[in-house]
């Protein structure tokens, strides 16, 4: 178990600091890839939950398409390489204090819910179980049973993505 | 932790001590050796090869028949000056090379290089008293590991272009990311077939698998159109030619790596060899049933070692082959092959593939089943190019009355 | 989860390497930077200010369309891992699925935007194409404007 908490803390302060430097950078490209590594963490943190599926998803989708994106938008408008002195605005200080106060109410009723409660331990449980009750197995299930209707309308909302992309790139 | 028999590397039953971890690091450096020199000798035989079919002799003064020549360009590279651009980025310029480099040795752990399968011990190996896979790790979701580290490579290429602060790397870089996020998309579909087949995503799995020796392979189980919708994908994530045209020296000088030298413009070389040939044995791994082979003379041990390089050597020669033979894709081909033939074509495939097996389960009449998805896919690919004609006839007709 | 203690120790390696080789370049290698090496490369030529053109917007379409099949995509691994056990059932939903995802690639092909561009018939009422109204040259700074003005008549 000590394993696990270290590698916990490790990501756990990778991924606060990172998103703390995500808001206070002042180049646009480097936020972007202070992001990265918020997700990359979050990724490492859903497999330290046995999610591997999940983190496997994340790192495909999150880092390997919508940052490489939003990169593309930086990169493919932005003229001048270097710090931009207009991404901040001058509410700094009373953007750490909300901040501030959302981590309180977070944590209060985080705390609060699941107070003492603690992972099942992973002890004599096989890979195959913990495939089926958490990872791809487990997924698969959800997708076609509980979360059916969900799933066909993600196909929808997908194409109505697509078009909302086409008409956003059309020639103007 | 859990049953030996259930899967994951059995070296981990039993929790971690010292000797398991010692074990790891001992698998992890032999691993990185094995890319290494096999990186070293790629770039040898490549450069060989290609003299050889252009009836010229290639390297052949740095040791015997130029074997140390890929040594000699490495330390001299480490000897040359390190520039770096008065416009460029530098946290990010600098941060590249990494991002190009750790994907390639990343993806190799997922390989497995050896181990007899057939025989009951399930592709182990006894090592100083532990039980272990012939592979470096065997995450439970292999194959989505890989994608997702192809997903990351593209990161390395687009920043090393953005970075160096100059109208044309970051032309390169910008369409050498579009290329190779195009192609992803085909390579994720071809992959979905064997994960059909096999029923899990672990690469020890599809080995296992395919251990039933050579009709038992997932290139004829998956028809041969999975395999070689992978094979092109993976040729042009790997900005191999015939897809090169972002770096093609002829015209773009380096595309994104123009402004790197020295030892960061190493590890792109490096990288993209390695890249090639780890895809090369993913795609041994995947379809051709990674270290399957009969054993023939001698200990049995050694034999599924010698066919896993060999298949790797052949698709190594491949590549090497095509670089040789074909000219350059034009950029609008490329991109008109990965979106508009290989996706669908993928796609329609593995649906087929996946009606034949449930209605073998089910008892359908598979003919008819067969019938059907045939006929489906005609109209769809009769709708997909009505799709396409009728929308150019109705540009054209908008631009008319401009 | 132990699964991935090999991967942690192969990335330490590939940093380790990759750091130990700059490091070593740095110490070994000379550094004597002037104006000339730090401009960036242009073949060449003095790199003049051309007015940036706008990048084509196919790009970022291209990176849009992406993460939408890279989604669809995602929805096909755990149906092919669970395929057997879903049955009939999952095959028709997966269908169905697809059908959509067929529909917006149809819709894609339509509207033109996976069209990279192809040749262009040149039609016969255009003016003629001669090397004065196709060609522009560049860094021309301090040579004659035309080949055939090189030794003064």
């Amino acid at each position: 178990m000590v394993a696990q908490n270290i590698a916990f803390g490790v990501l756990a302060a990778a991924t606060s600091l990172a998103a703390i430097r995500v808001v206070t950078t002042r180049n646009v490209v480097h936020a972007a890839l202070y992001l990265v590594v918020v997700l990359a963490s979050v990724g490492a943190l859903y497999i330290l939950l046995t999610a591997e599926f999940v983190a496997a998803v994340q790192i495909l989708v999150y880092v390997g398409a919508i940052v490489v994106l939003l990169l593309f938008g930086v990169m493919l408008t932005k003229a001048t390489l270097g710090e931009d002195d207009q991404l901040d605005n001058d509410q700094r200080w009373l953007g750490a204090v909300i901040a501030l106060f959302l981590l309180g109410t977070l944590s209060f009723v985080l705390v609060d819910a699941f107070g003492d409660d603690k992972l099942p331990s992973l002890e004599g449980v096989s890979r195959a179980t913990l495939e089926a009750q958490r990872g791809s197995g487990a997924v698969g299930d959800a997708i076609f049973s509980t979360f059916l209707v969900p799933f066909e309308v993600v196909s929808v909302l997908l194409l109505a993505a697509l078009v909302g992309a086409i008409v956003l790139a059309r020639r103007d | 932790m859990g049953d030996p028999l259930q899967g994951g590397d059995p070296i981990f039953i039993g929790g971690i001590d010292f000797g398991v971890v010692a074990l790891v690091v001992l698998k992890v450096l032999i691993g990185f050796t094995f890319v290494m020199v096999g990186v070293i000798f790629m770039i040898w035989f490549e450069r060989k090869l290609i003299a050889d079919m252009q009836n010229r002799i290639g390297p052949n003064r740095a040791g015997k028949w130029g074997l140390l020549q890929t040594l000699a360009d490495g330390i001299k590279l480490i000897f040359k000056e390190d520039l770096m651009p008065n416009k460029a980025d530098r946290l990010v310029f600098r941060l590249a090379p990494y991002l190009t480099v750790a994907p390639a040795f990343l993806t190799f752990t997922i390989v497995p290089i050896g181990g007899l399968f057939g025989t009951g011990e399930n592709g182990t190996i006894e090592v100083f008293g532990y039980r272990t896979f012939v592979q470096v790790a065997d995450p439970p979701i292999g194959v989505l590991f890989l994608l997702a580290m192809s997903s990351v490579a593209v990161y390395g290429v687009m920043l090393a272009g953005w970075s160096s602060g100059s109208k044309y790397p970051l032309l390169g870089s910008v369409r050498a990311s579009a290329q190779m996020v195009s192609y992803e998309a085909a390579l994720g579909l071809s992959v979905v077939a064997v994960v059909l087949l096999t029923g899990s995503l672990s690469t020890h799995d599809i080995v296992s698998a395919q251990s039933g020796g050579f009709a038992d392979w997932n290139i004829w189980r998956t028809g041969v159109v999975p395999f070689l919708v992978f094979c092109i994908a993976a040729t042009a994530e790997l900005n191999r030619p015939p897809f090169d045209l972002v770096e093609a020296e002829q015209e773009l000088v380096g595309g994104f790596h123009t402004e790197y030298s020295s030892m960061r413009f190493g590890m792109f070389y490096l990288a993209e060899f390695m890249n090639t040939i780890t895809m090369s044995a993913i795609i041994v791994t995947l379809f051709l049933g990674g270290p399957d082979g009969p054993s023939l003379f001698g200990p049995d041990i050694i034999w599924p070692t010698i066919w896993f390089m060999g298949k790797l050597f052949i698709f190594l020669f491949t590549f090497v082959w095509l670089r040789a033979t074909l000219p350059r894709f034009r950029y609008d081909q490329l991109m008109d092959l990965g979106w508009k033939r290989l996706i669908p074509l993928s796609l329609a495939w593995l649906l087929v593939i996946g009606a034949i097996r449930i209605a073998d389960d089910e008892g359908w009449n598979v003919a008819l089943v067969i019938g059907i998805s045939l006929a489906s896919c005609v109209v769809g690919a009769l709708a997909l190019v009505g799709a396409s004609r009728a929308g150019r006839i109705r540009r054209r007709a908008e631009e008319a009355l401009r | 989860m132990d699964n991935y203690l090999p991967l942690v120790v192969m990335l330490v390696l590939a940093v380790v390497f990759v750091f130990g080789s700059l490091v070593t370049t740095k110490f070994v290698a000379p550094s004597r930077p002037t104006v000339a090496k730090q401009d960036p490369y242009e073949c060449g030529i003095v790199p003049s200010r051309e007015a940036p053109q706008r990048f084509p917007v196919r790009f970022f379409l291209v990176a849009m369309i992406f993460i939408i099949f890279d989604i669809e995509i995602i929805f096909l691994y755990p149906w092919a891992v669970y395929h057997r056990e879903l049955g009939a059932y999952g095959l028709i939903e997966m269908l169905m699925f697809s059908v959509a995802v067929l529909v917006s690639f149809l819709y894609l092909l339509s509207k033109g935007a996976l069209d990279w561009g192809t040749v262009k018939k040149v039609s016969p009422l255009q003016p003629l194409r001669t090397s004065e109204s196709s060609i522009r040259r560049v860094g021309l700074e301090g040579r004659p404007s035309r080949p055939s003005e090189v030794g003064a008549p």
